[in-house]
């Protein structure tokens, strides 16, 4: 190879090589990061810090200039932030979604960073509460800074970015648990939005998913309400939104007299905040029981709720009576591991009851009960039958002790005999 | 009916010798005799092993996909399947029992002296040999007890020098306890141990048989003084002395296996995390807890590997003690052999003890 094809080819390499992962690489402290790190004012020095410290579009390579223009190359303030170097500065609340939205509903620019990030946000947002109020002058609303930050963004999957699930609810109720600053806005009905949510989420059951069982599937505001077209459900809607994790529950209600009835539908019974655990209480016509709400004494529904609630207690009672027969059974030696299968099994049928109630239709609701009633009568047949086994066998065991005992005794005065004859 | 069999059998083969042999063999009668019972309960309960273990052969199947459930079916489903496998995993580990009884008692009354030296012989090979069968035996039902236990024991055998990584991978069938182990152990357990303990059974019952029993030291001496020691008629006296002692072996067992079943457990996962107080069978147990308390490194060398390397030292020394022990053969007990002996008693109930506290 001939030496300039030689130098060319490395000359190429070289320039190839530094220029392949620039897009990848942390950008370099810029001239306005200089300043306003040490800039004796808060307000100015903060975000700059926050940017160099830990940032996910400084880690990717941008810089101060990509949202607020200006030059930093030039050392000198004024002609830093000059018209002509497209200087923006702080960008107005309403300018705060352009910005972001320059490069994020931007899908062949985000492809080069994060093929499989949404590109929609900023129309959704356009759809959402908060951006139909800010349309209309209302700057007190969230934009994209106020939930993901503006300096120091992270990725929604680091565990300390404001939007990480486990965060998410603190993030929303950091305003809408602000009374002041939720006074004067109204729900549709024009009731007062309310500024509780957040003390009634930590008492439901999504919430002690998410934070005691560490299960970031289980929904937080979002999940209910949307992220960036943030919105209450509609009614009419709310069946679909908890539908979303609780298909089966949903299928059940659609086909039920109450889908009809029932405007705010799961809301009706489950509330939607404070979704607490919901036990068998809920059905019937106990005091605690939901029913009783809305059906008294001798109509339909309330006949039907006693009836199901009065048969799914059976086949509690009967699950509870047969456990307790396996185990007596267990204990006393006995394999009953098929047994403790089938009593899954059972219990499965006590689950499905449960969801079947959902239809409000007894029939269905008796049809899966009978079906677990049937696996807890053969259980308990073989418990019984394993406990006369051991029954049988401590008798065997007796009566062969016995017999062992004899000839012991036979053999020990035969030696004995021997002996003194010897 | 019986007279009428064995002449018919006599004038076919000629039992006069045998005859002989039974009417004329005595066994000595002394205040230690009851020790020479153990050895006959040790026999019984091989026997009740080999009985049950070929009725659980029936059942049993050696795969890792297949091996727990047909234990499962065994003491669930087969008709008094339940007393056989108690019965089998009891005797084992009475069986152990009785053999280190049987052992400590030999050791003690210096049984091993010149003309014994290979019934001894055979008889610590037949120790080691009952504790492989343990041990491979332990994991056969596959459940997740045994299978970290084997994964501990085999992963011990890691600690010999040069030879630690073949002897584990020969062990296990590969570098992991796997269904390949569970074949394995099973091929050592009913073939190989079988076949080892058939030959040195023969001989060791061969050696007795040939040079009758042994006495204490003290009653030899006073042999040797002029005493007359009684003896009494092997057969039928002896012999059903035995025989009882069998009666009373069995109905332990029975009432063990009814009272105390022999718990199954969970099936094996070779993902799922370690079980708590994971432990091999009490009769590993102060080896384990040795193994634990010593140090990483001991000197520069490797803690586990001085261990290993202080059992296998520990058993060359008790199977060639006959050797070693010079005294006993002059009819002096040795102290220092006495001494040695109860040390190892105290030794192995103590880090028994410890083993199962600890865990």
């Amino acid at each position: 190879m001939a030496t300039w094809l030689r130098n060319l080819t490395f000359v190429v390499a070289v320039v190839l090589a530094l220029a392949a992962p620039a897009a990848a690489q942390p950008a370099q402290t810029s001239g306005c990061e200089t300043c306003h790190k040490e800039h004796p004012q808060p307000a100015l020095s903060t975000p700059a810090r926050d940017f160099l410290a830990t940032d996910v579009h400084r880690e990717r390579g941008f810089t101060c200039v990509d949202c607020h223009g200006g030059n930093p190359n030039e050392t000198d303030q004024v002609r830093a932030k000059a018209p002509a170097t497209g200087f923006k500065g702080k960008p107005s609340p309403q300018g705060v979604t352009a910005v972001c939205a320059r490069c994020h509903s931007d899908a062949a620019f985000m492809r080069k960073y994060a093929p499989k990030q949404r590109v929609d946000q900023e129309a959704e947002y356009a759809t959402s509460v908060h951006g139909q109020q800010l349309a209309k002058g209302d700057t007190k609303v969230a934009t994209c800074i106020s939930c993901h930050g503006a300096h120091g963004v992270r990725l929604v999957s680091d565990a300390k970015s404001p939007v990480y699930p486990v965060n998410v609810a603190a993030t929303c109720t950091t305003c809408h648990a602000d009374t002041e600053r939720m006074k004067g806005y109204k729900l549709p009905d024009g009731s007062p939005l309310p500024t509780d949510q957040r003390v009634k989420y930590e008492k439901s059951v999504h919430y002690t998913a998410m934070t005691q069982r560490s299960d970031l599937s289980a929904p937080t505001c979002n999940d209910c309400h949307g992220n960036h077209g943030a919105a209450p459900p509609g009614v009419g809607a709310v069946t679909n939104v908890c539908g979303t994790c609780h298909g089966v529950f949903a299928t059940k209600f659609a086909l039920s007299t109450h889908r009809q009835i029932f405007d705010r539908g799961c809301v009706e019974c489950h509330s939607n905040h404070e979704i607490i655990e919901p036990t068998d209480a809920m059905l019937g016509t106990d005091k605690s029981s939901m029913c009783i709400t809305c059906h008294s004494d001798g109509d339909n529904g309330f006949k039907a709720a006693a009836g199901m609630r009065a048969e799914i207690d059976k086949l509690k009672a009967a699950i509870d009576r047969s456990h307790a027969l396996v185990s007596s059974a267990e204990n006393a030696g006995m394999a009953m591991d098929e047994q403790s299968l089938a009593l899954r099994e059972a219990a499965n049928h006590l689950t499905l009851a449960r969801t079947e109630m959902h239809a409000f239709e007894p029939k269905a609701v008796t049809t899966v009960l009978e079906a677990g009633l049937g696996i807890t009568a053969k259980v308990d047949a073989e418990g019984q039958a394993a406990l006369e086994e051991v029954s049988f066998r401590k008798t065997g065991l007796a009566v062969s002790l016995g017999a062992i005992l004899l000839v012991v005794v036979a053999l020990w005065l035969k030696i004995r005999s021997l002996r003194a004859t010897d | 009916m019986t007279q009428q069999v064995l002449a018919w059998l006599d004038e076919r083969l000629d039992l006069s010798a045998l005859r002989a042999f039974v009417a004329e063999k005595t066994v000595p009668k002394h205040r230690h005799s009851v020790w020479y019972y153990m050895g006959g309960i040790t026999l019984f309960l091989v026997g009740v092993q080999v009985a049950t273990g070929i009725l659980l052969l029936l059942y049993y199947r050696p795969s890792a996909s297949e091996a727990y459930e047909s234990v499962q079916f065994i003491v669930s489903q087969v008709q008094f399947g339940w007393l056989i496998r108690n019965l089998h995993a009891w005797s084992a580990n009475l069986l152990i029992l009785m053999a280190f009884v049987h052992l400590f008692s030999t050791f003690f009354l210096r049984a091993y002296r010149k003309p014994r030296e290979l019934t001894w012989v055979t008889g610590v090979l037949l120790l080691f040999i009952m504790l492989a069968f343990g041990f491979s035996g332990y994991l056969l039902p596959w459940n997740e007890l045994a299978f970290f236990a084997t994964k501990v024991g085999t992963g011990s055998a890691g600690a010999v020098p040069v030879v630690g990584d073949f002897i584990v991978r020969f062990l296990r069938g590969g570098d992991d306890v796997t269904g390949a182990t569970l074949t394995r152990f099973y091929g050592i357990h009913v073939a190989i141990l079988p076949a080892i303990t058939t030959v040195l059974l023969g001989a060791h019952l061969l050696f007795i048989q040939r040079q009758g029993m042994s006495v204490p030291l003290s009653v030899e001496k006073r042999e040797k003084a002029g005493e007359k020691i009684p003896q009494e008629p092997f057969f039928p006296n002896y012999v059903l002395h035995d025989v009882m002692w069998w009666y009373v072996a069995l109905a332990v067992l029975a009432a063990l296996s009814l009272f105390l079943p022999w718990e199954l457990g969970t099936k094996a996962d070779a993902f799922a995390s370690v079980p708590a107080g994971i432990r091999p069978e009490w009769y590993f147990l102060a080896m384990f807890q040795t193994l634990k308390l010593i140090p990483s490194h001991v000197m520069g060398l490797e803690g586990e590997m001085l261990g290993v390397l202080g059992f296998s030292v520990a058993a060359g020394l008790l199977l060639v003690m006959p050797f070693l022990d010079r005294h006993a053969a002059d009819g002096r007990p040795s102290k220092l052999i006495t001494a040695a002996g109860i040390l190892a008693v105290i030794y192995l109930v103590v880090f028994t003890i410890y083993g199962y506290l600890a865990a």
